[in-house]
């Protein structure tokens, strides 16, 4: 079972190394000469205001919940296609049935408006 | 054939709902949502009661979806006061929402499919069916108590009634991990057997069971872990608060009678010595007592109904402990007693509902002075509500009551019932000052009332209730024989 | 040790430094950030499990749309809703912990101890595939998974109900969210003046 993902494993310990060695060699063989200038914050040439983080509109939040939503149902999918001709009709009735309420709710969040930005 | 027969009353509210959404987002339908709602909540019901009558046992092939989905008498049972409460809250909310101007038809799908959710969790035989069943109702719950956005009160209460409640499901779905762990089976049924056959692992059980009777009774808000009722009550608008503690408490007490009697009803977890009783016991006596020594120190009306509506799930679970000498009496008494209390307390709120308007709302007690001479009938519903409540005859209050105590007395539980009866009488006190106020004060000068709004939802509501509850209380035999029927066929 | 304990090892470790990093961090961005590390550990491990379709859900749903959504939340927040030094209850905060972890701990290790029965079915090799899942979810489980869609239905009801339409105060309450805001700064200034 291990030995199925060994090569994933081997790429992620590589590109790890990789990618550490490349940000180890940066800060010890770069030269740095810092100066007062340098250390200050900078923001496209001017004064920094404000917090570090900015607030985001409700919105986002009621998008990226849709998405999980959405996200979910198309989890469901997948084992389904996978196994589409041997389920046969009852497999096919089945996520027909579901895929109609969640089509329902698509049409509904539209109709409400809730995909639209601008409102 | 039988099957769909036998599913119609789930089949029914999700067909509905999706039509009615359909239906309000394509015409932009407004005032029609709500009479719409109860009537798929009457049709649902009226499907569940029509399989009652046929009798599950002559409906072939109704086994092909157990153990995920069960339907016996219990389950119908259950249906019948769950799509009673759906109606009952539609009707207010067809007056309330548009009255306060938060008439959005969100809140009837959001109805509609919290009742879904309830009514699988009533019928389920299964772990993951209760949860997912739990969870249906849970979120429709929640968004419900935060439908007036804009209110601070109401974010709060929603706020802490969803982390609490995440958490409380989290115990939960512990809890059921390990019975799966110690039995290997999640269907009812199978882990029933396995306890019975002695080869469950009994230190995980024993840990499941503490785990599964937190989350149970925080669902029913039990003392100690009540502490979001009272805010997520009083900031929800009153219709969701009348949905939260008529529909969601019968969901929970039904979840907790389907997975206490059969998971852990064996001799061993149901005895007194080493056993879930005395738990229940101690829990029963320290809601009954703490909620009805807070609920008299209330201001608001709203608060005081929340606080009385943990009272009663403290008698309810008097009935619960009863189970453990006479199962069917107790649970017949306990569901009998749900739908007293559900008629009761959907008019109590209906009634607060119809006594005020915008601007004018009834909130205090000082706001109800004088109501019953300025509009008698607003306060002569009010009135026979609060009597019911308190269990005063010949109201359904009264016979709920009686049946609870007569089991928990046949079961030999002495001391919890005379700490009970000693508890409905403080309630008594505080349901009977709004009466004092409405009928024997009157307000001061200058003083703002509440001014009664007019609205035919409303007003059918509280007649439907008021009927019910002046039936139930002049002829409960036919009723307590449907519920000792469904205790009797229940899989427990 | 064997190179399955090896990994199991390494993962389960991954996966408490996730979880602690998530409830100790005082950032908030960072505690998400560990909650990101906890669910690719526990991915590895039900990859170790040999529950190939669990392991790549748990990474598209949990860490590539669940972790998003909390920083959204973080975001709208905004940094000055961080309450880093709110040590309110925290004794009883610790002992339910304990409480909780010393008996789940005592229950599971008296089982494994005493057991003298598995209750648990042993699986074939290709359970936890995608093909033996979607066999599995819609045949034996084809129910729940019909009934599943009611959850996602009310959760999108819900977030719609919640996150639009027009807004209904109580009389006298505060009418906007910018309003709740600028109230919310002034008690804060104005405590902050006192204490």
């Amino acid at each position: 079972m291990i030995a199925t993902y060994a090569p994933i494993f081997l790429i992620l310990v590589l590109s790890s190394l990789i990618a550490g060695a490349f940000f180890t060699g940066a800060s010890f063989l770069g030269t740095k000469k810092p100066t007062h200038e340098k250390m200050l914050p900078f923001e496209c040439g001017s004064e920094s205001t404000g917090g570090r983080h900015v607030k985001l509109s409700v919105k986002f939040y009621l998008t990226a919940i849709l998405f999980v939503v959405f996200d979910v149902e198309a989890v469901f999918v997948y084992p389904w296609a996978v196994q589409f001709r041997s389920l046969g009709w009852l497999g096919l009735g089945s996520m027909f049935g579901f895929l109609a309420v969640v089509v329902v709710a698509l049409i509904y969040v539209w109709k409400k408006g809730a995909l639209e930005w601008e409102s | 054939m039988g099957l769909v027969f036998a599913l119609s009353p789930l089949l029914i509210i999700a067909v509905g709902a999706l039509l009615l959404m359909m239906a309000e987002v394509f015409f932009k339908q407004r005032n029609g949502l709500a009479l719409g709602a109860t009537l798929v909540f009457a049709t649902a019901g009226a499907f569940a009661g029509s399989i009652w009558m046929v009798g599950v046992e002559n409906l072939p092939g109704i086994e092909a979806l157990s153990p995920w989905l069960i339907t016996d008498r219990f389950t119908l049972f259950f249906d019948m006061i769950l799509c009673l409460g759906g109606a009952l809250a539609s009707l207010l909310a067809g007056g309330y929402l548009p009255e306060h101007n938060i008439d959005r038809g969100e809140f009837y799908s959001l109805l509609l499919f919290a009742t879904f959710g309830a009514m699988m969790l009533a019928g389920s035989g299964d772990l993951l069916t209760v949860f997912l069943g739990l969870e249906t109702m849970s979120l429709g719950a929640y968004a419900l108590t935060a439908f007036r956005r804009a209110s601070p009160r109401s974010i709060e209460g929603a706020l802490k009634y969803y982390l609490l409640g995440s958490f409380a499901a989290a115990v939960l779905i512990y809890g059921f991990a390990l019975i799966y762990g110690a039995t290997g089976h999640t269907d009812l049924a199978g882990i029933t057997q396995v306890m019975a056959s002695g080869k469950a692992e009994m230190p995980l059980m024993l840990m499941a069971l503490g785990l599964v009777f937190v989350g149970l009774v925080f669902k029913v808000s039990g003392v100690p872990f009540h502490m979001w009722t009272p805010d997520a009550y009083e900031g929800a608008p009153t219709p969701a608060t009348t949905y939260m503690a008529v529909a969601v408490k019968s969901g929970g007490f039904a979840m907790m009678l389907r997975v206490l009697l059969t998971v852990f009803g064996d001799a061993q977890s149901m005895s007194w010595s080493s056993g879930w009783p005395p738990a229940m016991a101690m829990v029963a006596v320290l809601t009954m007592t703490v909620a009805n020594l807070v609920a008299g120190r209330q201001e608001s009306v709203k608060r005081m109904l929340a606080y009385s509506s943990i009272a009663h799930a403290g008698y309810l679970l008097v009935g619960v402990v009863a189970t453990m000498r006479s199962q069917t009496q107790a649970s017949a008494a306990v569901m009998f007693y749900l739908l007293t209390y559900t008629v009761s307390t959907a008019g109590a709120f209906g009634a607060l509902i119809l006594c005020g308007s915008r601007g004018a709302e009834a909130v205090s007690y000082e706001d109800l002075a004088g109501l019953g001479r300025r509009h008698p009938a607003a306060a002569l519903p009010f009135a026979l509500f609060l009597l019911s409540l308190a269990g005063i005859p010949p109201t359904a209050g009264f016979f709920g009551k009686w049946f609870v105590f007569h089991a928990a007395i046949d079961g030999g539980f002495y001391a919890l019932t005379i700490i009970a009866f000693i508890n409905s009488v403080i309630g008594a006190y505080y349901y009977l000052r709004v009466l004092v106020y409405m009928y024997m004060r009157e307000p001061a000068a200058g003083a703002p009332v509440a001014i009664p709004m007019k609205s035919g939802y409303v007003t059918a509501a509280l007649v439907l209730s008021a009927i019910l509850v002046i039936a139930l209380g002049l002829a409960p035999a036919g009723t307590l024989d449907m519920a000792v029927q469904a205790a009797t066929h229940s899989a427990g | 040790m064997n190179l399955a304990q090896v990994f199991f090892f390494l993962c389960a470790a991954g996966t408490l430094v996730g979880a602690i990093a998530a409830v100790a961090s005082k950032n908030p961005i960072r505690g998400a950030l560990g909650l990101m590390v906890m669910i690719m550990g526990i991915a590895a491990l039900y990859l170790g499990l040999g529950a190939q379709f669990l392991a790549a859900i748990q990474l598209i749903v949990y860490a590539g749309a669940v972790v998003v959504l909390f920083l959204f939340v973080i975001m709208l927040l905004g940094p000055d809703a961080t309450s880093a030094t709110d040590m309110r209850g925290l004794a009883p905060r610790v002992l339910a912990g304990v409480l909780f972890a010393v008996t789940g701990g005592a229950a599971i290790s008296l089982t494994i101890a005493v057991s003298k029965h598995h209750m648990i079915p042993r699986v074939g090799p290709d359970f936890g595939g995608v093909d033996a899942f979607g066999r599995e979810l819609f045949s034996t489980g084809i129910v729940p998974f019909e009934l599943s869609s009611a959850l996602l239905m009310v959760s999108v009801i819900g977030a719609i109900a919640i996150a639009r339409g027009k807004h209904g105060g109580l009389p006298g309450e505060l009418k906007s969210a910018d309003e709740i805001r600028a109230s919310l700064a002034a008690q804060a200034t104005s405590s902050e003046e006192h204490g």
